[in-house]
C-alpha cells in the first residue's frame, strides 16, 4: 500500500516564531488633534439594532471617519433593553466611553436602562409618542414614518437618516449603506425611512448638535470593519486550522460561525459537539491524525475540557482552545464581559504539563496570535489557549489591510522510519511527531505515563525521565515567549493583558503624564523573568484587571514584581476611557 | 499462543481466564484475514481493562481517556478517511461514562468499528456494577442488588438507527469472528458489542451463562428491518447474538468533506485567497 511522505517538515532547530510584522506606530501621536463624539443607541432585543450598527458603521467609515462600535445586551432573543454604543472620530479609536454626546432611545425602556449614562448636555432623540417620558427629548416623528411604509424594523434606516441629518452629512454615503444591506430586501422602504429621518433632522434648527470633526470621504477605504471574533477567526485561518469542534456557548460563538462560514471556501471540518468534553477529544484526535483543530468555548465550558487539556499535555498531543470569557461562576452573566478565566486558564487539568496562554488586545493581535496559536500548539506539542472575552470579540473596530504572506505555514510533522518511536527523549525534549499513515513508524500515543514507545508504564525511573521531558518543554516555551510591549517610558508602569489594551492606551494618551508608561501583556503564560525588568525598574506599578482579584497581578506577584496597586472591576461591563481616566486620576493622588 | 500483530516485548495485564484474551485474538485475526495493513490501522480506546487492548496489539494507537474515544476516533477518521480506525472499550467506559457520545456518534455515522468489551462488570475498580449488570446484581457498592435497569446498548443504537449493530458472545467465537469481518466490511459506524466473561469479579455472567442464555440469528432473520431488529433486541434469556440490523446510510466524513478526500496533513490554506477574503471583508 502507498506510504505518503510530508513536505515542508520544521523542527524546533528552525528559528522562533517571531512576530515578522515591521513595527509601526498605528495611531498618530498626540491627543491634541483628537475630535470624537459618541452615540448610544438603546432598544430591545429583536428589532434590528444590530442592522443599524452595521448601516452607522459601514456609513461613516465611507464618509470617512474612524469608527468604533461595542454592546451590551440581555440574555434574551427578543425584548429587553440593550445598546450598542458608536465612537466617530477623526483618529482610530479602540475603546468605549460611558457617558455619551448622543443618545437615541427605541423604546421607553431604554429611557431608564441608560439614564446613568447621560451628561445634562447629552443630546437625547426618542420618537414623539414617548417625548413626555423623560426631560428634554428631542422629539422624531419615527413610528409615524415607519408605519406608513408598513413595518416598524424600517426605523433603522430612519434612525440612520436621522443622524445624518443632524450630522449634516453626504446623504448618498448612507444611501450606500443602506443599499449594500437591503439589496435584495425591501430597498426602496428602507430608503425612504433613510431619507425621511434625514430630511426631518436637517430641519432641527433648536437643538445643539454635537460637533463631529471634518474629514474628506472615501479615506478610509484601505481599513477594514471587523469584530474580534472574526479578526480571531481570520488569524485561525492563517494558523491553517482546518477543523472547528465545538458546543455554542456565548462570547464564543462568533468563531464557530466564522469558521463555519469559511467552510465553504476551505477545507474545514465544522463540528457541532454533543458537549465540551467531546469538542475537545475530538480537536485532539484531529491533532493525532494530522489536521489542525481547535475548538471554542466559554469558562462553564472550558471547565468540562479540563480533563482532555490534561491529556493533550501527557500525550503530548497539540491542541487550540479559544477561551472567550464572561462573567462567572457557573452561569453567572452569560452576554457580558470579564477577564476572569485567566487562572482556569493557567492552571486547568490535573498533573504537571507545559501549556501557552495567549491574549490578544486588539485587531492586528488577533489575526497574529490566532496564526501563532496553531504554530504554537504544533511546534511544542502542548494545549494553546486564546484568551478573548464578550468585550474584545464583539466590538467592531478598524484595521488596515493585513499582510497574509507573512504568516509562513509551518508544519512539524515528520514521515516516520519503522524505528520511530513516539516519546523519544532527545536534548530539546520535543520528540519528533509523525501521524498514522504517513511512513513506516507506529504511532503510539497514550495518557498514561508512558515510555519512549508509548507503553504504559509504572517504572519510576520512566517517569522521572518523562517528567524531565516535558519540563524541558516548558523552559523552550519560557525562552519562546513574546516580550510585554512597552509604550512610552517613566517611572509609573501601568500594567493591562488582554483586551484591556486599548482603553489603556487611549486613558494615558488623554491624561498625557510625563510619569507614566503602558507595559501589555498579550502573551501571559509563561512568563519569562527577563522580560519583567522593566516592572522591577518602574518606581511604581499600576495594573489594570477586568476581574475582582487582579489574577494577573498576583501571577505577577509570584515573579517578585510589586503589585499592590491594581485597578479592578468586575461588574459586567469592560473598562470606559472616562471611568478608567478617574479610577487612575484617583489612584495616582492616592499614591503621593 | 503468539500472533504476527502482537506488539513486542509487552506483557498484557489481564487476569488468567480473563475473556479479553480470545477479543485480542479475535481482533489480531479478523484484521489479518482482512488483510488490512497495520500501518493504516488506529485503535482508540478510553480507560479500562478493555481499553487495555490497542497496547498489545501493533498498530498505531491512541489511549485517550474513560469515556472518550469515540470523539476522538470520529476526528481521526474525518482527518485521513484512509485509515481503518476502531474505537475500543468496556461496558463502563462507553455506555456509561462515555454514553453521551455513543448516542451521538452513532447519529453521525463515522466509517468506525465499535467494539465494546461487555461482561456487566467493572473490573479495574474491582466488582461494582456496570450500566449492563443485571437488576439484582450484589456487589461492594450495589449491596442491596443493582436498582437500575440495565442499559441495552443494541436497542438504543437501533432507537437511533444505527447502519450496523451486531453483538456476539466471545465463547462462540466462529460466530464472532464472522460478525466483527461484517462490521469491518460495513462503510458506516459499526457496533459489535461483545460478551464476555470477567473471572474475577462476575459469578453470574460466567462463560457457561453467556452459552446457555444466547442463541444464534439464522439466515431466517433478516437483518434490514429496523422492527424485527427492535424486537430482538428486547429478547432477552436466551438472547439473541448476530447482526440485527444492517443499512448503508451517508456517513460523517463524506458529509464533512465529500468523497475520496485526501488527509488534512497534506493540505494547507491557500493565503491569496486567504488574503482575497480579508480584503473584502
Amino acid at each position: 500500500m502507498k506510504t505518503f511522505k510530508l513536505k515542508d517538515m520544521n523542527t524546533i532547530a528552525d528559528p522562533p516564531i517571531q512576530e515578522k510584522r515591521p513595527k509601526k506606530e498605528s495611531t498618530p501621536k498626540g491627543i491634541s488633534t483628537r475630535k470624537s463624539i459618541s452615540i448610544l443607541i438603546g432598544g430591545a432585543a429583536g428589532t434590528g439594532i444590530m442592522t443599524l450598527e452595521n448601516i452607522l458603521t459601514d456609513a461613516f467609515k465611507r464618509s470617512g471617519y474612524f469608527v468604533f462600535s461595542t454592546k451590551e445586551y440581555m440574555s434574551r432573543v427578543r425584548g429587553g433593553s440593550n445598546t450598542t454604543l458608536l465612537i466617530i472620530s477623526n483618529t482610530p479609536v479602540n475603546a468605549p466611553s460611558w457617558f455619551v454626546d448622543l443618545f437615541i432611545a427605541l423604546d421607553t425602556e431604554a429611557l431608564g436602562h441608560v439614564r446613568e449614562r447621560l451628561r445634562d448636555d447629552t443630546l437625547v432623540m426618542a420618537d414623539e409618542s414617548i417625548k413626555d417620558e423623560a426631560l428634554n427629548i428631542t422629539a422624531m416623528p419615527m413610528l409615524q414614518s415607519v408605519k406608513e411604509l408598513g413595518n416598524v424594523r424600517y426605523a433603522n434606516a430612519y434612525v440612520a437618516g436621522v443622524l445624518f441629518g443632524l450630522f449634516k452629512l453626504n446623504k448618498e454615503m448612507l444611501t450606500q449603506s443602506v443599499k449594500v444591506l437591503f439589496e435584495e430586501h425591501n430597498f426602496v422602504e428602507n430608503e425612504t425611512a433613510m431619507q425621511d429621518g434625514f430630511y426631518y433632522a436637517e430641519e432641527l434648527t433648536s437643538v445643539n448638535v454635537p460637533k463631529l470633526p471634518s474629514v474628506s470621504e472615501n479615506t478610509q477605504e484601505h481599513m477594514h470593519l471587523m469584530s474580534g471574533s472574526t479578526a480571531a477567526g481570520f488569524g485561525f485561518l492563517a494558523g491553517g486550522c482546518n477543523m472547528i469542534t465545538s458546543y455554542p456557548m456565548s462570547p464564543s460563538t462568533g468563531v464557530l460561525n466564522f469558521m463555519a462560514s469559511m467552510s465553504t471556501e476551505f477545507d474545514i471540518v465544522v463540528e457541532q459537539s454533543e458537549d465540551e468534553i467531546a469538542a475537545l477529544n475530538m480537536v485532539l484526535g484531529g491533532w493525532y491524525s494530522g489536521a489542525r483543530a481547535m475548538t471554542s468555548t466559554s469558562g462553564g465550558g472550558f471547565a468540562l475540557m479540563t480533563e482532555a487539556i490534561s491529556l493533550s499535555g501527557v500525550s503530548e498531543t497539540p491542541a487550540v482552545v479559544y477561551l472567550a470569557q464572561r462573567p462567572g461562576p457557573a452561569t453567572g452573566l452569560p452576554t457580558r464581559t470579564e477577564q476572569g478565566d485567566l487562572n482556569l486558564a493557567i492552571h486547568s487539568g490535573h498533573g504537571y504539563f507545559g501549556r501557552i496562554v495567549l491574549a490578544p488586545g486588539d485587531l492586528q493581535e488577533c489575526i497574529d496570535y490566532g496564526y501563532l496559536a496553531f504554530e504554537l500548539a504544533d511546534r511544542y506539542q502542548m494545549p494553546v489557549m486564546y484568551l478573548s472575552d464578550q468585550y474584545l470579540a464583539d466590538s467592531i473596530s478598524m484595521i488596515e489591510t493585513v499582510d497574509f504572506s507573512v504568516y509562513e505555514q509551518r508544519r512539524y510533522i515528520q514521515t516516520t522510519e519503522a524505528s520511530y518511536v513516539r516519546y523519544a527523549y532527545n536534548d530539546k525534549g520535543i520528540s519528533p511527531r509523525g501521524v498514522p499513515g504517513f511512513g513506516e513508524g507506529l504511532i503510539v500515543s497514550s495518557s498514561h505515563e508512558h515510555d519512549e514507545r508509548g507503553q504504559s508504564t509504572e517504572s519510576y525511573q520512566i517517569r522521572e525521565k518523562m517528567l524531565q521531558k516535558r519540563q524541558e518543554k516548558v523552559a523552550l516555551t519560557i525562552s519562546e515567549a513574546f516580550k510585554p510591549k512597552v509604550m512610552g517610558q517613566g517611572s509609573i508602569a501601568i500594567i493591562g493583558w488582554g483586551s484591556t489594551k486599548g482603553v489603556i492606551e487611549e486613558v494615558l494618551k488623554e491624561l498625557n503624564d510625563e510619569r507614566l508608561f503602558q507595559v501589555h501583556f498579550s502573551w501571559v503564560h509563561p512568563l519569562n523573568p527577563e522580560h519583567l525588568k522593566v516592572l522591577k525598574e518602574s518606581k511604581t506599578n499600576i495594573i489594570i484587571e477586568n476581574n475582582i482579584s487582579g489574577q494577573f497581578a498576583d501571577s505577577l506577584k509570584g515573579y517578585g514584581i510589586n503589585s499592590e496597586h491594581r485597578i479592578l472591576q468586575a461588574n459586567g461591563f469592560s473598562f470606559f476611557t472616562d471611568q478608567l481616566k478617574e479610577k487612575l486620576i484617583k489612584m495616582l493622588k492616592e499614591l503621593k | 499462543m503468539s500472533h504476527p500483530l502482537d506488539r513486542p516485548n509487552v506483557k498484557r495485564a489481564w487476569c488468567p481466564g480473563c475473556g479479553n484474551f480470545g477479543i485480542i485474538k479475535l481482533i489480531e485475526e479478523v484484521l489479518t484475514e482482512l488483510k488490512l495493513d497495520p500501518k493504516k490501522i488506529v485503535i482508540v480506546s478510553g480507560i479500562g481493562q478493555a481499553s487495555k487492548t490497542p497496547y498489545y496489539i501493533d498498530t498505531h494507537m491512541f489511549c485517550g481517556l474513560h469515556g472518550r474515544a469515540l470523539p476522538v476516533a470520529t476526528a481521526i477518521k474525518v482527518s485521513n478517511p484512509a485509515l481503518t480506525v476502531i474505537a475500543e472499550g468496556g461496558d463502563g467506559d462507553m455506555y456509561g461514562e462515555g454514553g453521551n457520545h455513543f448516542m451521538h456518534t452513532v447519529r453521525r455515522n463515522p466509517d468506525i468499528v465499535h467494539i465494546v468489551h461487555n461482561n456487566m462488570v467493572y473490573g479495574l475498580t474491582k466488582g461494582q456494577a456496570s450500566p449492563t449488570s443485571q437488576k439484582g446484581f450484589e456487589t461492594p457498592v450495589q449491596v442491596k442488588g443493582v436498582g437500575s435497569e440495565p442499559f441495552n446498548p443494541i436497542s438504543v443504537a437501533l432507537a437511533l438507527h444505527a447502519g450496523f449493530v451486531g453483538r456476539v458472545n466471545i465463547g462462540n467465537y466462529e460466530h464472532a469472528k464472522m460478525v466483527l469481518k461484517e462490521a469491518f466490511k460495513h462503510k458506516g459506524y459499526a457496533l459489535v458489542d461483545i460478551f464476555q466473561p470477567c473471572v474475577v469479579f462476575n459469578k453470574v455472567n460466567t462463560y457457561k451463562w453467556f452459552k446457555d442464555n444466547t442463541y444464534e440469528l439464522d439466515s431466517s432473520y433478516k437483518n434490514n428491518d429496523l422492527s424485527s431488529a427492535m424486537a430482538k433486541a428486547l429478547e432477552f434469556e436466551p438472547i439473541p447474538i448476530g447482526v440485527f440490523y444492517k443499512v448503508q446510510k451517508n456517513t460523517f466524513e463524506s458529509y464533512q468533506r465529500g468523497e475520496d478526500r485526501s488527509a488534512l496533513v497534506e493540505g494547507k490554506h491557500d493565503l491569496k485567497k486567504l488574503q482575497t477574503l480579508f480584503t473584502a471583508y
